[in-house]
């Protein structure tokens, strides 16, 4: 099957014939017979659940996973007229700097990008320019073009270590497109992007497909700017199972799998199969009692004398040991917020807004500089955050922050002795595992799971101390379909136990279909 | 007035030169106040100062045993064990001899402590150090704060799963028992990724390179570091002539 045929008759820039790709010390092929072709100014999604070798295709495009060193591959890849025949001894080597001149790739988790050293995110973004020798001016025309047409202009002296999430992806996104390159792979881009994030990267999209460049998305969700693509590559457990025009692959019912999320799709069980369940029905009464969580006028900022655990002034540390540039800035303002047993809370906002910095307050990783957090009516200024963790369960924005262990039973099993008796702690693992469809992969390592197989891991870490309060950090990103139905049973589950939940995200319809209320974080006030 | 990385090099390696041929106790002991206080001032002290410690204790108490206990020139002798006796002699020669190096590990300390890592390796390309030398030696002055901070997010997802941490530095380091093999894992699989990253980025061009950063490098600087380093000569020189008409 040939991808981009149906779009356009013009030459490919990139070309990959892939009949097997497997990685070293693996029996099975994670790649099997992809036929795929990029022509200049054409959009391709390549669309697949979780697992189904997605991101290995992207790395392997793009240079990242050079066949040989990385694993083997059968078949070819022709980039700019000039073939790569692998398949057997003596295969040719990529040259990956050489290769990155034509292609330009945003790995799923963007930080992978950063080059460590760069005090700020002008010389990230340049970080590639200089190392082709370009010209001090024109690396800044260059570095000033980009910021503005993905947003980072403000951001451009702030050290690339303080950014949340979102500007950490458009920063990626910068760093690939900036010296301009005919190939532009990018795994999930949409994730973890505010509605303005969302908006402008699909404009930019837009633009550099007319520009003549070959863009492709990998995504386990169709996100609205793929609808325009020219052609959808649907990929399941490595093999592509459709190809074409998205007009043909979305009439026709069953040829996308079922783990491929819908545009803005709310999670499956808001429309759940009893047809009856909806957050607002589980809405507990009553309004008496002590709230889960309470935040009584508290602000923060990380300049301002904000005490970290352990009573350590905390400051955003550049890597180079410089404080960030906004350090003096208020990121929270006199927040109010109150919370019943069984309520579910969405906090939503721009990215950059302070919503993560929000949630680490609940159990005491961060202090604020003025007001109160109380857990269950008490006061956990003197606590530390393991023992305000008893009651409150904090799931991070990036489950790499969050897992340490060899394997993915220790995983969840950490903590949890301080719990529960030995040998109950086991049995609650082995269950939350399950819970969050992991049982098969308790042995493995965190690090080779999935994206999704990894924020559903770090949710059964959480999920299995059974918290009164569950603190979701973005737990959408990353998940495909079957990954969203399971966060949704286990929140729902949680909420109907009389946990009080409350969830970051930037997805609004999630948001809206998984919430009793949604409040906005902005400029750091709570509206809502 | 913002120092140019190349003159903060030059003020601390002339320093520790100019300190270790004069071999003058009030002098060791001047410099030494003066970099506690020029870091004081930048506010690298309760970082400096730890450090400092970590390096000269230790060698500072061998020679203080060394010169203290077996001083053969030594003639006041204040109290004896057998062989070993503490002379007057000794005793200063060890104390001077710490001063010393005193002097030399704080006014290099004070320089890798201050000076701004970014600009440092944005010099070196221009100053004909090859790209890849530049980043490896950054790469080592932020190895520490990369692992501090990479330790303290393992430490807070443990925390958030009921690791207790209380306050204090004894508490702490009982705690890092907990995040040392995690922190080896990680640093391992985050510089596999990156390699991929660096490598498509062109770091290992092997052609020139430029820079983004500008540090400038007024002429009041460059004058400044050519009369550290004459000093620093005649320094040296000075001394040898002396050895030579003493002996």
């Amino acid at each position: 099957m040939s991808a981009a045929h149906h779009s356009t008759e013009t030459k490919p820039i990139l070309s990959a014939r892939i009949r097997s790709f497997t990685y070293h010390g693996e029996g099975l092929p994670v790649l099997e017979g992809i036929d795929l072709d990029l022509a200049p100014g054409t959009l391709t999604a390549v669309l697949g659940a979780s697992g189904s070798g997605k991101s290995t295709l992207g790395r392997l495009l793009s240079g990242w996973l050079p066949p040989g060193t990385g694993g083997t591959l059968r078949g070819f890849l022709e980039l700019a007229g000039s073939r790569l025949e692998f398949g057997g001894s003596g295969d040719p080597r990529i040259n990956p700097a050489e290769w990155g001149r034509h292609v330009g790739f945003v790995p799923q988790d963007p930080a992978a990008v950063l080059s460590t050293v760069r005090g700020t995110v002008a010389e990230e973004l340049a970080f590639g320019l200089e190392n082709a020798a370009l010209g001090r001016q024109a690396m800044k025309t260059a570095v000033e073009h980009t910021a503005g047409v993905l947003g980072l202009t403000e951001l451009l002296e702030q050290n690339p270590g303080s950014l949340s999430g979102g500007q950490l992806r458009r920063l990626a996104i910068g760093c690939a497109i900036i010296a301009g390159p005919q190939v532009l792979i990018m795994d999930e881009p949409f994730a973890s992007l505010d509605s303005a994030g969302t908006a402008g990267l699909a404009r930019l999209l837009q633009d550099l497909v007319k520009l003549g460049t070959a863009v492709v998305v990998l995504s386990q969700v169709v996100d609205a700017p793929l609808l325009d693509a020219g052609t959808w590559l649907v990929l399941d457990n490595g093999k592509v199972t459709g190809s074409g025009p998205p007009a043909g692959l979305q009439a026709g019912a069953g040829l996308l799998p079922p783990g491929i999320r819908a545009a803005g799709g709310a999670p499956a069980p808001a429309r759940d199969h009893t047809g009856a369940v909806h957050a607002d029905t589980l809405l507990p009464r009553g309004g008496a009692g002590v709230p889960a969580l309470e935040l009584r006028g508290v602000c923060f900022g990380y300049g301002g004398g904000g005490r970290a655990a352990g009573g350590r002034t905390t400051r955003r540390r550049a890597r180079g040991g410089s404080p960030a540039g906004d350090a003096s800035a208020q990121v929270l303002k006199d927040i109010n917020l109150s919370i019943k047993p069984g309520e579910v809370v969405a906090v939503t906002g721009p990215n950059g807004a302070g919503k993560s910095t929000l949630l680490r307050h609940f159990n005491g990783l961060l202090r604020p500089t003025a007001g109160d957090v109380l857990v269950h009516g008490r006061d956990i200024a003197g606590e530390p955050p393991g023992e305000a963790a008893r009651s409150v369960g904090l799931l991070f924005q990036q489950p790499r922050d969050e897992l340490f262990e060899r394997t993915a039973l220790r995983e969840v099993c950490f903590g949890l002795d301080r719990l529960f008796h030995p040998g109950e702690a086991a049995g609650r693992a082995l269950d939350a595992l399950s819970a969050v469809g992991l049982s098969g992969a308790a042995d493995a390592h965190p690090a080779e799971l999935p994206a999704s197989g990894q924020r559903l891991l770090a949710l059964a870490a959480v999920l299995a101390r059974k918290p009164s309060v569950l603190a979701l950090d973005e737990p959408t990103v990353a998940l495909d379909g079957g990954g969203l139905a399971l966060l949704d049973a286990a929140v729902r589950s949680a909420a109907g136990e009389g946990a009080a939940v409350v969830l970051v995200t930037h997805d609004l319809d999630y948001a809206r279909a998984a919430a009793h209320r949604v409040v906005m974080l902005d400029g750091g006030r709570l509206d809502g | 007035m913002r120092l140019h990385p190349l003159t903060s090099l030059a003020a601390a390696c002339s320093t520790a030169v100019i300190t270790t041929a004069a071999a003058s106790l009030p002098l060791s002991l001047a410099v030494m106040g003066a970099a506690v206080v020029l870091s004081a001032r930048g506010g690298t002290a309760r970082r400096l100062l730890p450090a400092a410690a970590a390096v000269l204790l230790p060698l500072g108490l061998s020679l203080l045993v060394m010169h203290g206990l077996f001083f053969p020139e030594g003639r006041t002798v204040l109290a004896q064990w057998g062989v070993a006796r503490v002379t007057a002699e000794g005793l200063a020669f060890a104390l001077e001899r710490a001063a010393q190096l005193g002097a030399v590990v704080l006014a290099l300390l004070v320089f890798s402590f201050s000076v701004s890592v970014p600009d440092l390796v944005a010099v070196l390309p221009s100053r004909g150090v090859h790209g890849r030398f530049a980043f490896v030696l950054a790469s080592t002055l932020t190895l520490l704060p990369a692992i501090t901070s990479r330790v303290e997010r393992i430490r807070q997802a443990q925390e958030s799963r009921g690791l207790v941490v209380r306050r204090g530095v004894l508490h702490r380091a009982a705690a890092f028992r907990l995040q040392a093999v995690p922190l080896v894992l990680s640093l391992i699989e985050d510089a596999g990724t990156r390699t991929a990253a660096l490598e498509a980025r062109g770091f290992s061009n092997p052609g020139p390179r430029t820079s983004y950063r500008d540090v400038p490098d007024p002429r009041g600087q460059r004058v400044l570091r050519a009369a550290l380093l004459a000093a620093a000569a005649a320094a040296v020189a000075a001394r040898l002539l002396l050895t030579q008409a003493g002996s």
